[in-house]
């Protein structure tokens, strides 16, 4: 693995098609093509993820869905990879891993191999494996897919595997460093985009410090996603081996109100990335909307994910409603409304307005979500809630919606049709129509380049700021982005950030 | 100088000369101009449900780039709706603390539910009256006359339901019963209906072979169709009428007021001269009053109109006899 440690060049070499060539050559990985036959290779079946029963996981909000595939399961399904002369699922994957060479390693049994090289360009493996939307991502850009019009190799469900098995194992393997070179960066926001920035730079020698605003590192990772699709334990080793490389996190620290930036330039940091996300809750601002009762889904989630309030041995007070609606059709809404299940709702609702075909959640959490008994009104949109005499929600008023021609976005714009409201008893209302980006860092600096809607403004090749010892990217740059694209602009801004440093030098 | 106060909107006014919806309504600097210049009211832009949707598809458009989650882009639908609505009740309040001419918001939606919900938030935001700017281009040969129409009953129905503030509507001419369908408006409980409303209109370059945008200021002559309807329909329908297009001078004020009008609105004339043109036509309706011995504009109001004059004069269709004698 000699070489690796530099991510620019690792980045370079995988998806540099004479090295990805030169890897592919190796004898071990010819010899393991000439063993099966391609026939044979795409006349199997792709292996399903094994679930816990959903009457029993719905009792349970820290027990993770998916259950992980089995040794024989994971080799079965990687040796339905071609192992492509072209590998186009590498393409389809914002942190440019060597697919083909991992997936590989676990048709050959070496799984630790297979860990190692998911680590070469992506620092949070485990993670990636539960949350990515490969389905649109490199399992969409995989040979069975564009090709034969089959099931994509289960590049997700293998990443997660290995990672797992790699944990599991006690033989974690920790990333080479490159000698420290004695430059201070620093990272705002400890989620994907700073976790995966943190991990590059620490790679090529510099001494990384991650400031965190709250009392736990992972960001969206902790206080976003429910235990039940991932559990903080995973987070908490992947966070452990950047610790083991040297990134030093640094909680309770508000960058912009503990200390400005200049404060911390006067520390000696040299350079900045700024990940610090999109945690400002949205609403409607439909009638009725500020009712006991109506709550945004980032104050739902972190209660129950962050501040354990879903366990009564906690004093985080949390509304456990008997009929719940949840008003999106993110992932974010399908968390919000099987935690609501989890923590005992009778009738939890997604309320969306548009049709089960533009609802952005992952089709995985869809269908997991319909196993657990949820219930999907669409095309339907609230227009007012009411409330008994102490001002607690009991009912909102939804109308009916049509479809109307496709928006920029191509997905069919969402049109009122009159006299259709209807109402819906309600004791616990989760909004989740979106967020907006923190607005702190952007009102501290102003000289800093922003959008109309708050997100920092940067050069999409480079994420560099208008502020040149400033990079920025994730959610505070793409208003919303999912956890792979945020560590994909990490992984760019470290690049560049990398360069812009050495060419001060 | 003759008392030039008159009601409209449900509210009454120091002159009959409105400030119309328009660009300049958008800002309040501009608003406070046209109230010192003597404004009557002021008819703040309107807020269009269908502006803000093609503002989400600009938007949408331009993150292509970055590949944001459509659970991102779902955002939008709110948020850009959400930011509008916010700016324009900014608006409201900003002028409301800066000035006593009553302010009058105006909205246009497609959906009877963002109708409500704007009219609701419009309210809170403290305007003196709302218009609602409504209009159905009777272009969907699908469709009847009953069921475009029935859409403004609908409207105003649901919008009176849900706020106390004087509700006044501006409307096109295209009704087939033009008469009938005012009248049933008026029985609505809506304070005042403006007619008409002056839409874009498309013209055809022949050099280019395109399809262009006429010019979208009116003309002096453009106010004939509105003083037509304005003296027909003033006495026969219990709602107080005001009158728009091409009233550029004191003059064609005048006439509206004496067709029936309780009140005019301009935006064209401003747009060329500035707010000074307020001033210039409220002094021109108080010297033409003063001239004529008027003392209020009720003293005049309506003299002219069909019910106080002939069916005649009013609605002959035909110019027959008149080119008859013309020789050329």
């Amino acid at each position: 693995m000699k070489g690796f440690c530099n991510p620019i060049n690792s980045t370079e070499m995988s998806t540099n098609k004479e090295y990805l060539q030169i890897e592919r050559n190796q004898e071990w990985r010819a010899e393991l093509r000439k063993k099966i036959a391609n026939k044979d290779r795409t006349a199997k079946i792709r292996v399903k993820m094994p679930e816990m029963e959903p009457e029993v996981r719905i009792k349970y909000q820290d027990r993770e869905v998916n259950t992980g595939l089995t040794e024989a399961m994971a080799q079965s399904e990687a040796s339905r990879c071609l192992d492509c002369a072209n590998p186009t699922c590498i393409e389809g994957c914002p942190v440019s891993i060597n697919i083909p060479k991992f997936v590989k390693y676990i048709e050959l049994g070496s799984f630790l191999e297979a860990a190692k090289t998911l680590k070469e360009t992506s620092a949070l493996p485990a993670v990636c494996g539960r949350v990515c939307p490969q389905e649109k991502q490199c399992e969409a850009t995989c040979f069975y897919t564009v090709k034969l019009q089959k099931d994509p190799v289960a590049i997700g469900h293998l990443e997660r595997f290995a990672a797992d098995y790699e944990r599991e194992s006690g033989f974690m393997s920790v990333p080479e460093v490159a000698p420290s070179n004695g430059i201070k960066v620093a990272a705002v926001g400890s989620g994907p985009a700073s976790l995966s920035f943190a991990g590059d730079m620490i790679k090529l020698g510099y001494d990384v410090t991650v400031f965190e605003a709250l009392h736990e590192i992972g960001g969206v990772l902790k206080y976003g996603i429910p235990e039940f699709r991932l559990p903080n334990k995973i987070v908490d080793v992947e966070l452990d081996n950047l610790q083991k490389m040297g990134v030093k996190f640094v909680r309770n620290f508000i960058v912009g109100k503990t200390a400005s930036f200049e404060d911390l330039k006067e520390e000696g940091f040299e350079a900045f990335f700024v990940a610090s996300g999109a945690g400002l809750p949205r609403f409607m601002n439909i009638p009725g909307e500020n009712f006991n009762g109506i709550l945004s889904s980032n104050e739902y989630l972190t209660r129950v994910n962050l501040m354990n309030a879903a366990s009564d041995e906690f004093d985080t007070p949390i509304i456990k409603g008997k009929n719940v609606a949840v008003i999106g059709g993110g992932n974010t809404a399908m968390d919000s409304v099987r935690t609501a299940k989890r923590l005992g709702a009778e009738r939890a609702i997604i309320i969306y307005r548009r049709s089960r075909v533009e609802m952005p959640a992952r089709v995985e959490e869809v269908h997991h979500a319909e196993e657990e008994g949820i219930e999907f009104i669409n095309l339907a949109n609230p227009i007012e809630y009411f409330a008994d005499e102490k001002g607690k929600v009991n009912r909102m008023r939804v109308q009916r919606m049509g479809l109307g021609e496709p928006d920029a976005s191509g997905r069919r714009r969402p049109i009122v049709l009159e006299g259709s409201e209807f109402d819906i008893p309600v004791d616990l209302v989760v909004v989740a129509v979106g967020v907006s980006p923190n607005p702190l860092i952007p009102s501290e600096v102003k000289e800093l380049k922003v959008s109309k809607w708050g997100t920092i403004e940067v050069n999409e090749e480079t994420m560099q700021s208008s502020i040149p010892e400033m990079f920025a990217g994730g959610d505070i740059v793409r208003g919303g982005a999912t956890v792979i694209l945020a560590m994909g602009d990490g992984r760019k801004a470290a690049a560049s950030m990398h360069e812009y440093l050495q060419e001060k030098r | 100088m003759a008392n030039i106060s008159t009601r409209f909107f449900g509210l009454n006014l120091n002159s009959p000369v409105i400030a119309a919806s328009s660009s300049m309504t958008g800002h309040s600097e501009q608003v406070l101009k046209l109230a010192e210049a003597g404004a009557g009211a002021i008819v703040l832009k309107s807020i269009f449900e269908e502006e803000i949707y093609h503002e989400l598809e600009e938007e949408l458009s331009l993150r292509d780039g970055l590949h944001s989650d459509p659970e991102y882009l779902d955002y939008f639908d709110y948020v850009i709706k959400d930011e509008n609505i916010k700016k324009y009740l900014k608006l409201i309040s900003e002028t409301k603390a800066r000035t006593t001419v009553p302010i009058v918001a105006s909205v246009n939606c497609v959906s009877s539910s963002d109708w409500v919900l704007f009219a609701r938030k419009i309210e809170e935001a403290g305007a003196d009256a709302l218009e609602l700017n409504m209009f159905i281009t009777p272009s969907d040969v699908a469709k009847s006359s009953e069921n475009n129409e029935q859409f403004y009953f609908e409207t105003i129905e649901n919008v009176l339901q849900v706020v106390k503030i004087p509700v006044s509507i501006k409307i096109s001419h295209y009704f087939s019963n033009l008469s009938g369908m005012v009248k049933k408006l008026a029985d609505t409980g809506i304070a005042g209906i403006t007619i008409f409303n002056r839409f874009y209109s498309p013209d055809i370059d022949i050099q280019s072979e395109h399809v262009t945008v006429a010019d979208v200021l009116s003309t002096p002559d453009d106010y004939l169709l509105p003083l037509k309807w304005t003296g027909i329909l003033s006495g026969q329908v219990k709602v107080d009428l005001a009158a728009t297009s091409g009233i550029h001078t004191a003059e064609t004020a005048v006439k509206f007021l004496l067709s029936g009008a309780s009140a005019v609105q301009i935006a064209s004339v401003i747009y060329k001269e500035g707010p000074s043109a307020i001033t210039t036509m409220n002094q021109g309706i108080s010297d033409w009053m003063d001239q004529k011995g008027y003392k209020t504009i009720d003293d005049f109001k309506g003299s002219l109109s069909l019910a106080a004059t002939s069916v005649q004069a009013w609605e002959r269709t035909q110019f027959m006899k008149y080119f008859g004698e013309k020789v050329i």
